[in-house]
């Protein structure tokens, strides 16, 4: 990833048909396609060394940016002497894809070993041939490297023909490395919080908190940080750390970014914002304490001479009255008398 | 919760990462799918997701107004729609054939705002409740609320009391009063959590993390501190310290007017049908005042009396109208409050820091 230059030498072979490109293409990956990617590969049945699956995303006009954003398992079996995948459900769950996701097209495959072998090159031909696969940009091959206890390595690869005869191009390919990165969207960004906040936990598990539980997070990592450079900056002056200018500027750089602005500008400023937000809040639950009264008036109010007084719930009564004199107030109280009773019924389930 | 024995819902990162995917590429138009998954002792497991085709509209149509507003009305009809139960049908039969739990769990939907309890979503769960088994949730995912910060997925199951009262159709105050449904009994809410694999939590720690504890080479000049910047860790997110207050404002009180307006639609409703109830019911009364009074003079002239109780086949009471629309609005604001007090709560701790920092010695 990171660090990592390729050479691209493109000649192409004379006589073997119609080639795929194989100009350059930068690939960047969608969390979303990874995730599926590794639930499938957890998925596999235990003898299967690596399962396959389609990618699918976009491409830009010139084909020379590849965003997977989508991923689908698709069975195949393997042995020593041959590979078997099963073109009918590629096609079948390919056209299931598209209906919900028109936009995305065919980009290419992944497999979940780093191995690349014979059977690699004959299922790289088949997503880049025609006519179903991504001819003519070139299929994008995806290698993740899901060996237990090992790190998850992760590799792209577009294929260009190589073979002496037509026949042997067929079935062989070579693979040329091609830049890759893993990149989320702004949308991504809170789901992947939540996820990555189970990371650390022994049962790999996180419960959706509220807004106030972020905010803590955040504002605890804030602090965190800001202690780390003031413990560095005071270390500095108190000559045990060794300084660094260009820490300095950068220090400076970001201090200067706080605005100069009046107290009193931004005592009002303050005041307008918060009493905003407390307006809206206050309003929000008035209506909603307003629209609970209505409705509690409207079941009540409207079956005069319906109902039965049992007497037998004397702190239900109680309540009901309650509501009803400030349901007066607020509507102009019909129904009168009635209306206590009615209620009654109703209390026991209320609590 | 002893409803439906389900007390907690786990939901794969997978299903996250595609729900938010889905949500945030249709926004604002509804987005809907269908999770599969699994129960295993009181926790639902979901497993896998996919999406809902999108509903084609006919270009020529779209422009009006009205045409884009059925369009939304079949998208968040969806879930029930008879193409998409044979699209899940089908999905569900391919992703059997690579080892994906091939139980339907329920859907999901995303919202904006937390506008999500109207008809459709009841309609959409009853369905779901109803038809396919007991153990199904829908699982709400709030768009614009995950882009400030904190991620909103929210799972609901219709409460047994309100599917009985739903199955029966009736939702007329006498209904209501023998079944004490109130609009705060229509949803129950089941904790979500997320749950990482194996291999995901290994992969998330190759992701951008903290930065490293030991020690560092001091960079050489401004110029390569700001080039090598060392990518921003997931969690925490800081969008969440963001100050914006205004748009949230706004659209809260513009949901919460639109909200009044329709709880006052519904009020007028009602009161039309008192009015025309009791207009009818003073002409029985006269009707009856006038045959008994007939009656009596026919008895005098020694005639039979005339039946007594054909009023309630010349005179036609109006029918009531349903009181789901009401329960439904009320449970709406209700959640809008509960999100705006929540807001609130985040943004005064927030106004207060930026305060302290601008004005030291304030306080």
């Amino acid at each position: 990833m990171a660090g990592s230059s390729f050479l691209h030498v493109a000649r192409p072979l004379p006589g073997v048909g119609p080639q795929p490109t194989t100009a350059p293409l930068n690939v960047s990956i969608q969390p979303q396609a990874l995730f599926s990617v590794i639930d499938h590969s957890l998925r596999r049945d235990q003898e299967t060394k690596r399962v396959i699956g389609t990618l699918l995303g976009t491409r830009s006009e010139d084909g020379s940016d590849v965003d997977i954003r989508a991923a689908y398992a698709v069975p195949h079996t393997e042995t020593d002497e041959q590979v078997e995948v099963d073109m009918d459900y590629q096609k079948q769950m390919l056209a299931l894809h598209l209906k919900a996701n028109p936009r995305e097209v065919l980009v290419g495959w992944y497999a979940t070993s780093a191995e690349l072998n014979t059977f690699s090159a004959l299922i790289q031909n088949f997503y880049a041939g025609q006519p179903e696969g991504t001819w003519p940009y070139p299929a994008v091959h995806l290698t993740v490297d899901t060996t237990p206890a090992a790190g998850i390595a992760m590799q792209t690869y577009i294929g260009v023909p190589i073979g002496v005869t037509e026949e042997r191009s067929q079935d062989s390919c070579s693979f040329i490395p091609v830049p890759h990165q893993v990149k989320y969207t702004d949308a991504d960004r809170s789901g992947l919080e939540l996820i990555s906040s189970a990371k650390d936990s022994d049962t790999r598990a996180a419960l959706v908190g509220t807004d106030l539980d972020a905010l803590e997070g955040a504002i605890e990592k804030v602090l965190d940080m800001l202690d780390r450079v003031s413990n560095y900056v005071s270390n500095v002056l108190d000559e045990e750390a060794e300084p660094s200018t260009a820490l300095g500027q950068y220090l400076m750089n970001t201090l200067s970014l706080a605005p100069k602005v009046d107290p009193a500008n931004i005592e009002r400023d303050f005041n307008n914002h918060i009493q905003d937000v407390l307006v809206v809040s206050y309003l929000a639950n008035t209506i909603r304490t307003q629209i609970d009264l209505s409705n509690r008036l409207a079941t009540a109010a409207l079956t005069i001479g319906g109902g039965e007084v049992t007497g037998e719930n004397q702190g239900g009564e109680r309540q009901g009255g309650d509501n009803r004199r400030g349901g007066k107030g607020g509507r102009g109280g019909r129904g009168g008398q009635n209306r206590q009773q009615q209620r009654e019924p109703r209390e026991p389930t209320e609590s | 919760m002893a409803d439906g024995g389900i007390h907690k819902v786990q939901v794969e990162a997978l299903v996250v990462m595609k729900i938010v995917k889905h949500s945030s590429q249709s926004f604002p138009t509804v987005a809907t799918g269908s999770i599969v998954g699994m129960e295993v002792g009181g926790t639902l497991e979901i497993t896998n997701c996919f999406p809902f085709p999108t509903v084609d509209v006919p270009p020529e149509a779209a422009t009006s107004s009205h045409a884009a507003e059925s369009a939304a009305q079949l998208a968040a009809a969806a879930p029930r729609a008879k193409a998409n139960l044979a699209y899940g049908a089908e999905m569900i039969k391919m992703l059997r054939e690579v080892n994906v739990d091939s139980q339907n769990v329920g859907w999901y939907t995303s919202t904006n705002m937390g506008n999500f309890v109207n008809a459709n979503t009841i309609e959409n769960q009853y369905f779901y409740q109803k038809d396919l088994n007991e153990r199904t949730v829908a699982l709400v995912h709030d768009v614009s609320r995950s882009a400030q910060g904190a991620l909103s997925l929210r799972a609901f199951r219709l409460s047994p009391s309100f599917m009985t009262a739903y199955k029966e159709g009736k939702f007329n105050v006498e209904s209501l009063q023998k079944s004490g449904l109130k609009y705060q009994d229509i949803l129950v809410e089941i904790p979500v959590e997320v749950h990482n694999s194996h291999l995901l939590t290994v992969l998330l720690h190759q992701l951008p993390t903290q930065p490293p504890k030991e020690e560092l080479e001091f960079p050489t000049s401004l110029a390569s501190l700001t080039a090598d910047a060392i990518p921003h860790p997931l969690d925490p997110n800081f969008d969440s310290l963001d100050l914006a207050i205004d748009p949230y404002l706004e659209k809260t009180a513009d949901l919460l007017l639109e909200s009044i307006d329709n709880h006052h639609t519904e009020l007028n409703n009602h009161q039309y049908y008192q009015r025309s109830l009791a207009r009818e019911q003073a002409k029985i009364t006269a009707w009856q005042t006038k045959r008994k009074a007939e009656n009596v003079t026919r008895v005098a002239a020694k005639q039979g009396p005339l039946p007594e109780d054909e009023w309630q086949r010349l005179f036609k009471l109006p029918t009531e109208p349903s009181r789901l629309e009401t329960l439904l609005n009320s449970r709406q604001v209700e959640q809008y409050s509960r999100q705006v007090d929540g807001f609130a709560a985040n943004i005064t701790s927030k106004m207060f820091v930026v305060k302290s920092n601008l004005l030291p010695g304030e306080n």
